[in-house]
């Protein structure tokens, strides 16, 4: 076992990795430009961009790009991104972020907490592509549904914003050897071992087999 | 009229006095140069049906019976009530809608976007988009006519008095002295919601009346949750999971990747 730390292991593959960057982008295009047009205070993002207009058109059409990859990464991520008991264990012991524990059970492919980001992502995601498409068409549809499609789209961009900032923190700074799974796609066997233990084995058991 | 930016008027539209001459109608499509729509006979004097982005004042022809069996034919002229708290100015990304003097909600149409967010934030229904330009419209209030020491076309043309404008606290004393006159039903709208509107109505009836009149105006709740709360609370939210994250860092240091040992633990 000489390599043993040396060794990199292929975490996610090339459709994964473009799926992953394709909703990234256009999910901080479409906050980028959404804070640009809810705040009049930051007309410089328009101006960037070339106007209100342009913006909004932008803005439509990264969000078109949004919910297409979200559609496909739904189908992608949600076989290792559901929930199971073990998940609760996790939660309750901070996933060791906050904490010392001992107690932390063994993660297959993804912990709660990015469990948590996916189906928050989804929710959320549905619902800001549902209100967006509400709002975009407003003359179709009763004030009181447009009204609150403007209301719920701003809440959902609060919670998907949030939520980024914590998974831009953990996926880089916060859990060092991450961030290559979504550019070379590759971690090292101690990263692995560490963040997904169990789907190390399977893959070993795979491999040996 | 004095041009001073500190003066609000008031347009006060008497209904008891209103004979639905349409004057008004004509004399705003004229000003504005908006054109005409083709119309259909709805059996019903009121033309067109609705306000149109072409059609910023509209007098609407209700038939009513009150309580005692008294037949009597409702006139009110509808238009943008210009609020001091504009569910539309807060609802617009681009400042197109404004607040402007004289307590005028004005619109520069060549920031508007059309993004539709005015024409379901206005709690009166006012602001209409046109498809072919991309854009919304409404009433003004002569805006430009107000900044020349001229009434807004409507008053001008109103030819028994239904109509009238000055400064508030004069208009609003003016329908007061008006309803000691009228008695029985009538009462003063536009006073007491939307931190007071710019353009007032007298009634005869009760509002509840009314066609298309809400009794009682606010901004949504639904605009408000939206621009009070979760606007500010995005850029509020994501600062603060930022500076939980920057804690986290200095505090606990980063998650660093362990190797399993062999056979320990």
């Amino acid at each position: 076992m000489s390599n043993h730390t040396a060794e990199m292991i292929t975490v996610t593959d090339a459709t994964e990795r473009i799926a992953h960057w394709v909703l990234a982008a256009s999910c901080l295009f479409c906050l980028f430009s959404g804070l640009g047009l809810m705040f009049q205070s930051w007309s410089f993002i328009p101006a960037l961009l070339g106007g209100y207009y342009a913006t909004m058109w932008m803005h439509i059409f990264s969000g078109i790009a949004f919910a297409a990859s979200l559609i496909y990464g739904f189908f992608m991520w949600v076989k290792d991104c559901t929930f199971e008991p073990d998940d609760a264990k996790w939660i309750m012991n901070g996933g060791g972020y906050l904490w010392p524990t001992n107690n932390l059970p063994p993660v297959y492919k993804y912990n709660a907490g990015q469990k948590a980001f996916f189906w928050c992502v989804v929710f959320f995601g549905v619902l800001i592509v549902a209100t967006g498409l509400i709002m975009w068409n407003a003359d179709f549809f009763a004030h009181v549904v447009a009204r609150w499609a403007f209301a719920l789209h701003a809440l959902s961009a609060m919670v998907i914003g949030s939520f980024f900032v914590v998974h831009l923190y953990l996926g880089t700074i916060g859990n060092p050897g991450t961030v290559s799974a979504m550019f070379t796609g590759k971690c090292s066997r101690a990263w692995c071992e560490t963040h997904c233990p169990r789907w190390l084995e399977e893959r070993d058991g795979k491999n040996a087999g | 009229m004095k041009n001073n930016s500190k003066i609000e008027y008031v347009k006060l539209i008497d209904t008891t006095l209103c004979t639905a001459c349409r004057g008004c109608q004509v004399a705003c499509k004229q000003w504005n140069e908006n054109p005409a729509s083709i119309t259909k006979q709805h059996g019903t004097y009121q033309n067109p049906q609705d306000l149109e982005w072409n059609t910023w004042t509209l007098i609407r022809f209700q038939e009513y019976t009150d309580k005692d069996g008294n037949f009597k034919w409702l006139f009110r002229k509808d238009g943008c009530m210009h609020c001091t708290d504009a569910a539309c100015v807060k609802a617009c990304p681009s400042g197109a809608l404004h607040h402007a003097d004289f307590g005028v909600v004005a619109q520069n149409r060549d920031l508007c976007i059309g993004c539709k967010a005015c024409t379901s934030a206005c709690p009166f229904d006012i602001p209409r988009y046109n498809k072919a330009t991309e854009k919304t419209y409404k009433c003004d209030l002569c805006y430009d006519r107000l900044k020349n020491d001229q009434p807004p076309a409507c008053v001008k043309s109103c030819i028994t008095g239904a109509l009238t404008m000055g400064e508030k606290e004069t208009m609003i004393r003016k329908a007061h002295d008006r309803l000691e006159k009228l008695g029985g039903n009538a009462v003063l709208y536009g006073d007491k919601f939307v931190g007071s509107t710019h353009v007032m109505y007298i009634l005869s009836e009760p509002p509840a009346v009314y066609d298309k009149l809400p009794v009682k105006p606010s901004v949504p709740m639904s605009v408000i949750l939206w621009k009070n709360l979760f606007k500010p609370f995005t850029l509020i939210g994501m600062g603060a999971v930022a500076g939980a994250a920057a804690l986290h860092y200095l505090i606990k240091g980063p998650h660093e990747a362990h190797e399993k040992k062999e056979g320990g633990e």
